[in-house]
């Protein structure tokens, strides 16, 4: 039930008005894209609209005596190094020798107004040779193939690498069934509402302030510093509440454009905002991935084998291409217990748009292929698809086709009960049976798990501040981005839980590299893991403090029977009260501020493989579903109708249950949309559809009523025994959906989106195999 | 800049069109402004039609419905003479667009566009509804299969608009049906759709079939052969699938990044057999 009572003590365990609910419903919160300013101006790309190429000339004369225009850059004037990028430093702020994709920049123009901007853009005159593309990775892994970078030691291959367990090849003999598919994911985009945007400008001491749509404000700072040459101390990025980003602004968008563009403004503040072509043409993608699986299983369904090939499509700029890579072959076997499985994977370099981080990295797309393959063992073996899922499914203690040893909470058996248990489950052959004219029905289900945290190479570290005002207030300084998902409300919990204070007297700082302290990027399912345990510490720290101070203004002697109550501490035995005001003003600045630092465990195991990924490989902690969708399909139109739809997730204990819900709610959501209809389309690397007329995003009669099942086990290491539940629920709804069309038809599913004209095509197929009369 | 004219007469109109000759007309603009945007469109004066009381509203006419170019296409699906009577059509409706969409657009711009995907035109084309064009000096009318010409042409000349639509009533067309595919359930624009009108018999049997579809040709595609073919037959699987076969002669479908050319052409004979009894 929701809290709606004015004041109220924000608790764990229950669902209260999110912290940032009124100020956004009145419009007050802003957002980066509010912030604009007195004699603003504005800041735009012109990008090479050509995939692949030399720069022979860039003409900035006209542009540049077009009347308010204040300048017009280019690589030339790009004073540091010119290369960005949260691994590989490949990407150039402004393009020098080539371009590597239609969105790359080539020039930036800052006028005093967007319409001369939009006329001076286009007033540039490129002159880029066009060189032969690659945008396949089949085509880009050919021996001869145009190089994206050409100085890149293993040509377009990013990065190759391999997760060995056991002895694969050998162990396929000895199953007793075995199943061969290849599958393939296009690229998404993440579709968030605010496009990628900032604000900046600098002082006349130099230093540089941003105001950007960001997941990663620390991060930032150090792109923006490498990139151009700009000391860290004279760089200050503020992040506020984002519309959206789902991974899409975990990385350099706007951030070095703009810096530079706040070098060049002559003081003034300086504003870019990505159009939705822009950000559709420019903006990072979900990887699309090839993949060819090979499963084997014992009679009675123990798997044996796993051999997977796996090709992550890049596109012009690594990005986080390797780690994404990394993450989905470490979920590549998905949620079982598979004693010898060989992983390869090749993420590759095209001349398509960067691909990046995008809810479920690199796992969204291995979930579909993993969980084809045990429904086609399960067929192959004719056994329950459940019952085939439970028998592997891992348990704590098992060691996972990385060889990790779970340590921590894990519940995929849980869930796979809880759907097991679920009338959508059991009442399934009698509701395929009410099919109507031209309907057929399907169920299917689909066993999912993420990873949380940046994984072992690096500190998963947040850093809580928490401070008593001098008003004897709260104030917690958030390190850690909310694009949306609602952290920011479970440290507002945090604080509320520990301190007992009402919500009208806990305030919020949202991130800002000079006032919050450096937390990580809001991503990985890591944001209330991480930084809530840190406030943990900072909070009980703050209230020992508060407590013990108490002490001093009561003279007692000890500060047992003290206890901190909303705005007040009393001391139980005499009644007696000092207002937290009263406290705090005997308490210098440095006393009322607590900080505390978390670092996220990681996994123990030696592990003799994995070698090629030097960050972000093994995780240790995982939150698990199981989803079940039953959906119909139009035998006319090959349309698929998602009818209802199931999700069990663990992601440890509950902390807030209807953040909770929203969180898996908009994941099935999301996961509906990339199993149905969504899907960049692209010509030699040319988005043929840069928006939402014909890049197609579930509409809300598209999903259907979804069923969010909190399967509840305690995670020792997390605060409050919960785990992150940002992006399991993305893993599920593909293979869950492709499972119910193959249910329904014996439909041959292996391609992602299941649009209606493939299922159409597939009902042919079926038809035609089993001698049917269907055209 | 741009000059913008809202004309509130027929009277204002007629004179704005003479003196600037250049002039986009549109009723609505929700075609239009998305041209404008993309760049595929750039007049440097635009007269919007839609604050044109002369050219609003619905009301009977002999037996028939007459219906102002510039109704919002809200107001003509709520309107009690088109629930009541032109189903075909108010289904049609239901499937356009958005709510912001048919607020704005209007069922003149509809027809003006042209578009293969214009989701009244079908329901139009079976209803045998009139255009009502009108200049400075006359009035003309032509059916709505000859007004639309190709895909964006219209017989519109200069110093023409339509001021009307008129529908005559579809008496004893008992069956009135309309299905669009969309890529998703709303909001999306038609790669198929099927208006179709008939009249059964009480005993079941087909006495007249109209039925046109939409973006599977230059312009709504209609099929003598199949409507003649479904005469006096009834409503059953085997009759459908061969008034489909027929139907698909009349079938010219493009490739486009929504669908391809075959995917429409096989379900826009498919949607026929939505009708089976």
């Amino acid at each position: 039930m929701v809290e709606r009572r004015k004041t109220y003590i924000p608790e764990i365990g229950r669902t209260v008005i999110r912290a940032d609910a009124e100020a956004k419903a009145a419009g007050v919160e802003k957002y980066a894209a509010d912030y604009y300013g007195e004699g603003l101006l504005w800041a735009g790309v012109r990008r090479s609209g050509i995939p692949h190429g030399r720069i022979i000339l860039i003409d900035k004369s006209e542009a540049e005596n077009i009347p308010g225009v204040k300048a017009v850059l280019t690589g030339a004037d790009v004073p540091g190094a010119n290369r960005q990028g949260i691994v590989h430093k490949d990407q150039p702020v402004l393009c020098d020798t080539k371009v590597r994709y239609c969105g790359d920049a080539v020039a930036l123009v800052i006028a005093e107004s967007r319409e001369i901007l939009k006329q001076a853009i286009a007033a540039v005159r490129v002159d880029i040779d066009p060189l032969p593309g690659v945008f396949d990775t089949d085509e880009a892994l050919r021996p001869g193939a145009p190089l994206v970078h050409e100085e890149h030691k293993t040509g377009n291959i990013l990065l190759q690498a391999e997760i060995r367990r056991g002895d694969a090849a050998g162990a396929f003999a000895g199953c007793d069934a075995v199943i061969e598919e290849s599958f393939e994911v296009p690229f998404v985009a993440h579709a968030f509402l605010e496009t990628e945007n900032g604000i900046a400008w600098q002082e006349p001491d130099g230093k540089i302030t941003l105001v950007v749509s960001t997941q990663a404000p620390f991060r930032d700072k150090w792109e923006i510093s490498g990139a151009l040459g700009i000391r860290m101390d004279l760089l200050r990025v503020i992040g506020p509440y984002l519309g959206g980003a789902f991974g899409g602004k975990d990385g350099a968008t706007v951030q070095c454009l703009l810096a530079l563009a706040a070098q060049h403004a002559g003081g003034r503040k300086v504003k870019m905002l990505w159009d939705r072509e822009e950000n559709f043409i420019a903006g990072y993608k979900r990887h699309a991935v090839k993949m060819e699986y090979r499963a084997g299983a014992m009679r009675d369904g123990t798997l044996q084998a796993l051999h997977c090939r796996l090709y992550y499509n890049s596109g012009a700029y690594a990005h986080l291409g390797g780690e994404v890579m990394a993450l989905g072959m470490e979920h590549a076997g998905g949620p079982y217990r598979i004693p010898h499985a060989l992983i390869e994977g090749w993420c590759v370099y095209t001349n398509n748009p960067v691909a990046g981080a995008m809810r479920g990295f690199g796992v969204a797309q291995v979930s579909f292929a993993f969980e084809r393959i045990m429904d086609l063992l399960a067929a192959k073996l004719d056994m329950n698809p459940l019952a085939l899922r439970r028998k592997n499914a891992l348990r704590r203690g098992d060691s996972n086709s990385s060889g990790v040893t779970l340590t921590g909470s894990t519940g995929i058996a849980s869930c796979i009960d809880a759907v097991e248990r679920h009338p959508m489950w059991r009442s399934r052959s009698a509701w395929k049976a009410e099919a109507g004219a031209f309907k057929k029905r399907g169920v299917g289900v689909a066993a999912v798990f993420n990873a949380m945290g940046y994984g072992r190479g690096l500190p998963d570290s947040a850093i809580a501040k928490v401070e008593l005002t001098p008003a004897g207030k709260i104030r917690v300084y958030c390190g850690v981005s909310d694009m949306g998902q609602g952290n920011a409300t479970a440290y507002f919990q945090i604080a509320g839980q520990i301190l007992c204070q009402e919500n009208s007297s806990i305030e919020l700082v949202q991130p800002d590299t000079e006032r919050t302290m450096p937390s990580g990027s809001a991503s990985a399912s890591r944001t209330t893991y991480t930084y809530g345990n840190a406030l943990i510490r900072a909070c009980e720290e703050l209230r020992k403090r508060i407590i013990g101070r108490t002490a001093l203004v009561l003279l007692a002697d000890t500060v047992e029977r003290m206890e901190l109550l909303p705005g007040k501490v009393r001391h139980l035995g005499t009644g007696r009260e000092v207002p937290l005001s009263g406290i705090a003003a005997m308490m210098s600045e440095q006393d009322r501020t607590c900080i505390q630092q978390f670092i996220m465990p990681v996994a123990g195991d030696s592990l003799d493989t994995g070698k090629a990924f030097f960050i972000g490989f093994p995780h240790l902690l995982f939150s698990y579903a199981v989803h079940l969708a039953r959906i119909e399909i139009d035998e006319l139109t090959g349309r698929i109708e998602v009818k209802d739809y199931l999700a069990a997730t663990d992601a440890g204990r509950v902390m807030n249950p209807q953040a909770y819900e929203q969180q898996v709610q908009g994941a099935v959501a999301q996961g509906i949309g990339y199993a149905l209809h969504e899907e960049v389309l692209m010509m030699e690397g040319r988005v043929l559809n840069p928006g939402f007329a014909a890049y197609l995003i579930p509409g809300a009669p598209d999903v259907p009523e979804i069923v969010s099942l909190a399967v509840e086990t305690y995670e020792e290491s997390g605060p409050y025994g919960m785990k992150g539940v940002g992006e399991v629920g993305i893993n599920g709804p593909l293979p869950s959906i492709a499972n119910a069309a193959a249910d329904a038809g014996g439909l041959h599913i292996t391609r992602a989106p299941l649009t209606a004209e493939r299922i159409l095509e597939a009902l042919a197929q079926a038809g035609k195999k089993n001698g049917g009369k269907r055209k | 800049m741009r000059k913008v004219f809202f004309p509130r007469t027929l009277d204002e109109l007629w004179p704005l069109l003479e003196s600037e000759p250049g002039a986009a007309i549109f009723s609505g603009g929700t075609d239009l402004f998305v041209k404008m945007r993309a760049g595929s469109a750039d007049p440097g004066v635009l007269i919007g039609l839609e604050r044109i009381g002369e050219l609003r509203g619905i009301r009977r006419e002999g037996d028939g419905v007459r219906i102002g170019a510039c109704t919002s296409l809200k107001s003509v699906l709520e309107d009690p003479l088109v629930r009541s009577g032109l189903k075909v059509l108010e289904t049609a409706l239901k499937a356009l667009g958005s709510p912001q969409i048919r607020n704005m657009g209007t069922i003149g711009g509809n027809v003006c566009t042209a578009s293969p995907a214009g989701d009244t035109l079908p329901p139009l084309y079976v209803l045998r509804a009139e255009v009502e064009i009108r200049s400075a000096g006359s009035t003309r009318r032509a059916p709505i299969g000859e007004f639309i010409t190709g895909p964006g042409k219209t017989l519109l000349g200069r110093g023409e608009i339509i001021a009307g639509i008129r529908v005559p009533a579809p008496q004893g067309l008992n069956l009135h049906h309309f299905e669009k595919v969309g890529q998703r359930k709303a909001l999306a624009i038609a790669v198929a759709s099927l208006a179709a009108l008939m009249r059964i018999s009480p005993e079941g049997v087909i006495e007249e079939a109209r039925l046109a579809w939409g973006s599977v040709a230059p312009t709504v595609a209609v099929s003598v052969g199949a409507e003649e073919f479904l005469k006096g037959k009834a409503l059953t699987r085997p009759v459908l699938e061969e008034a489909a076969r027929i139907a698909e002669a009349s079938f010219f479908p493009i490739d486009d990044i929504r669908a391809t050319a075959g995917y429409r052409k096989a379900v826009a004979g498919n949607l026929l057999l939505r009708l089976c009894k």
